[in-house]
């Protein structure tokens, strides 16, 4: 265990917080936003796996399904919201989980239906797929890419949640829905484009991860849960929150694996339920 | 509030009479369809008793039932107790597991308490997945049935199997039931409807809470241990959180908050998913499909939906139908 281990495996864990992050900041403004418990979300990230392989095996080109498959979840998204989402508002935790759950298994078997059951691989792209030297290790380039997609997402993100108007805006609706509607938001246009833009991450991520780990039908179900997590132990609707909560879970459960291999997933429940114990709000909820 | 109504003593002995006519003359596979529907109707009971009349919408009791197949398994098979000390030893277990994680979440609501049980159940998911001892995720085998020859039963056979487990099926409404109709169920009920009254009235809302927990995690105890002697064999799989997702569907489907919904919920998806995978590989789509329209049609359940039906066409006679319109006619009287 010499520097070069803990370089690579601090590399390892970053590539999988950027990608819990991608899931969770839309999981967790839509939660914020809307008081709306998505557990579709991660049927999104599958869909947009999927959407890529096709369109880059249709095109040839990486870097168009790049583009198109956050923007055909996105439409996906955008019939959900007005056929399920937008009628289930109001409708109280439980109800939000069954027809989420329900959507899981519609996704599911849909996704089955399309692509079929075996497992479809990605290649990355050719300017990336070549391995990068420094520091005496050697990283694949596509890995550091996704590093700096999370990274670029998460300061504009913070950039526009902070600093222009609409972040503004749905700072102020997160807040106090009812108070930003009074004072001639419109909340109802606004909550559709932040699930709209949530959608996209989430596909987003699906075809960024594509190369690395093949898409499976399962893809959506296992990563479901630790992003939920981060949500929870961040607090519900906060940038920050997703942030520490994606660093947190993802170097846990990389360097957990590793170093406590027995131990290491029920380490990470173990911290979630102790923050929905003694902190139920998460560590850095959105409300003071 | 819960009332044991007619109906619903009629509905469940329907219920329990096709099972029990079912099996009888039913081949071995509609045995074993009996088996399978008795095991979720006692977890969906078992998840009814804290969602439905304590607003704890669990989304653990999965891990619940496992952890006491996995308890009995342990006891029977690795240490050599005979089975009955072993089954009780899985019941604590199941007891304790749940009735710790209600005292812990009392406090949280609402989504924070689904997630806690989310979290507490796929934490013992993977506590049994990783352990090399029990087996990791190939499971564990070699569960012998429960010897009852001096009572002249032979539980390897099929049909004994499946009519015992509806007598427990009976056995653990009828728990449910009484404990509904205690003075303990209705404080229950009253902290579901409104849980600061229940303070303020000097409850200790937070110990009513972990002891219902504990006794639904009896309920569903009884559950793993059928589901243990029904296959012979266990493994990590019964305690996934979609295991508890697919009982909080049966409860929905059949009538949250009615005790023998959830009964008649289990008998439609085990029969329909039996029904449906003859002909498409894809019945997780039509159970999703399904969940979603019961859902969005108002949420009642199959029965509670007819419960709502007949209760409203056994009483038409409400005072104010006949007199609108007398009223009416007098307003139209006024008018001309």
């Amino acid at each position: 265990m010499d520097a070069s281990f803990w370089l690579l495996q601090c590399l390892n864990a970053m590539q999988y917080s950027m990608l819990l992050f991608l899931l969770s900041i839309g999981l967790t403004v839509i939660f914020g936003l809307m008081h709306f418990v998505n557990l579709a979300h991660a049927s999104l990230y599958m869909l947009g796996a999927y959407f890529g392989i096709s369109v880059s095996a249709m095109t040839g080109q990486f870097w168009l399904a790049f583009m198109l498959s956050p923007i055909i979840v996105t439409c996906i998204g955008a019939v959900l919201y007005f056929t399920l989402i937008d009628r289930m508002r109001g409708a109280g935790p439980m109800n939000q989980v069954l027809v989420t759950f329900g959507l899981i298994f519609v996704i599911l078997d849909l996704v089955r239906l399309g692509w079929g059951d075996i497992a479809l691989g990605l290649e990355a792209p050719a300017e990336l797929s070549h391995t990068v030297s420094f520091w005496g290790i050697s990283y694949p380039a596509y890995r550091l890419f996704i590093i700096a997609l999370g990274l670029v997402v998460m300061i504009s993100m913070w950039v526009v949640l902070r600093r222009t108007q609409i972040g503004a805006m749905i700072r102020a609706s997160v807040e106090n829905a009812d108070m930003a509607a009074s004072l001639g938001i419109n909340v109802g246009r606004l909550f559709f484009l932040v699930f709209c833009f949530g959608c996209a991450l989430a596909g987003l991520a699906g075809v960024a991860a594509a190369p690395i780990f093949s898409a499976t039908t399962t893809m959506g179900i296992t990563i479901l849960i630790p992003t939920l997590i981060v949500v929870v132990i961040g607090g519900l609707g906060s940038l920050e929150g997703a942030i520490t909560g994606s660093l947190i879970i993802g170097f846990l459960e990389t360097f957990g694996a590793v170093l406590l291999p027995s131990l290491s997933a029920v380490l990470t429940y173990m911290l979630l339920a102790a923050v929905l114990v003694f902190r139920p709000q998460g560590l850095i909820p959105a409300r003071g | 509030m819960f009332y044991q109504t007619h109906l619903r003593s009629i509905a469940l002995i329907l219920a329990l009479g096709f099972l029990a006519i079912y099996a009888s003359f039913g081949s071995y596979f509609a045995r074993e369809i009996v088996v399978e529907i008795t095991i979720l109707a006692i977890l969906a009971i078992s998840l009814d008793f804290c969602a439905g009349f304590g607003g704890m919408v669990s989304l653990c009791h999965g891990a619940i039932m496992g952890i006491a197949a996995y308890v009995f398994t342990i006891m029977g098979v690795k240490l050599g107790w005979p089975s009955l000390p072993s089954a009780t030893l899985g019941l604590l277990a199941a007891v304790l597991f749940s009735g710790m994680v209600g005292w812990v979440t009392a406090r949280t609501s609402g989504i924070f308490f689904i997630m806690a049980t989310l979290a507490f159940g796929q934490m013992a998911y993977t506590f049994f997945f990783k352990s090399r001892w029990l087996g990791g995720d190939d499971g564990m085998g070699g569960i012998s049935r429960f010897d009852l020859s001096w009572l002249g039963l032979d539980l390897n056979d099929a049909l004994v199997f499946a009519l015992l487990g509806v007598g427990v099926l009976f056995l653990v409404y009828v728990v449910a039931s009484i404990l509904l109709r205690s003075g303990f169920g209705r404080v229950l009920c009253g902290i579901h409807s409104n849980e600061n009254r229940m303070q303020a009235m000097g409850v200790n809302t937070a110990k009513h809470k972990a002891l219902a927990m504990a006794c639904s995690g009896f309920m569903a105890g009884m559950a793993g241990i059928i589901a243990a002697q029904h296959t012979l064999y266990i493994s990590p799989e019964l305690l996934i959180w979609t295991v508890s997702g697919e009982v909080l569907l049966v409860v929905i489907l059949g009538g949250i908050g009615t005790l023998v919904g959830p009964v008649i919920g289990a008998i439609i998806l085990i029969m329909m998913k039996h029904e449906l995978s003859n002909y498409t590989d894809y019945w997780h789509m039509i159970v999703g499909v399904v969940l979603i329209l019961a859902v969005l049609a108002g949420g009642r359940g199959v029965y509670g939906q007819i419960e709502v039906w007949l209760e409203a066409f056994f009483k038409p006679q409400a005072p104010k139908e006949p007199k609108e319109p007398t009223e009416s006619k007098e307003k139209e009287q006024d008018l001309a």
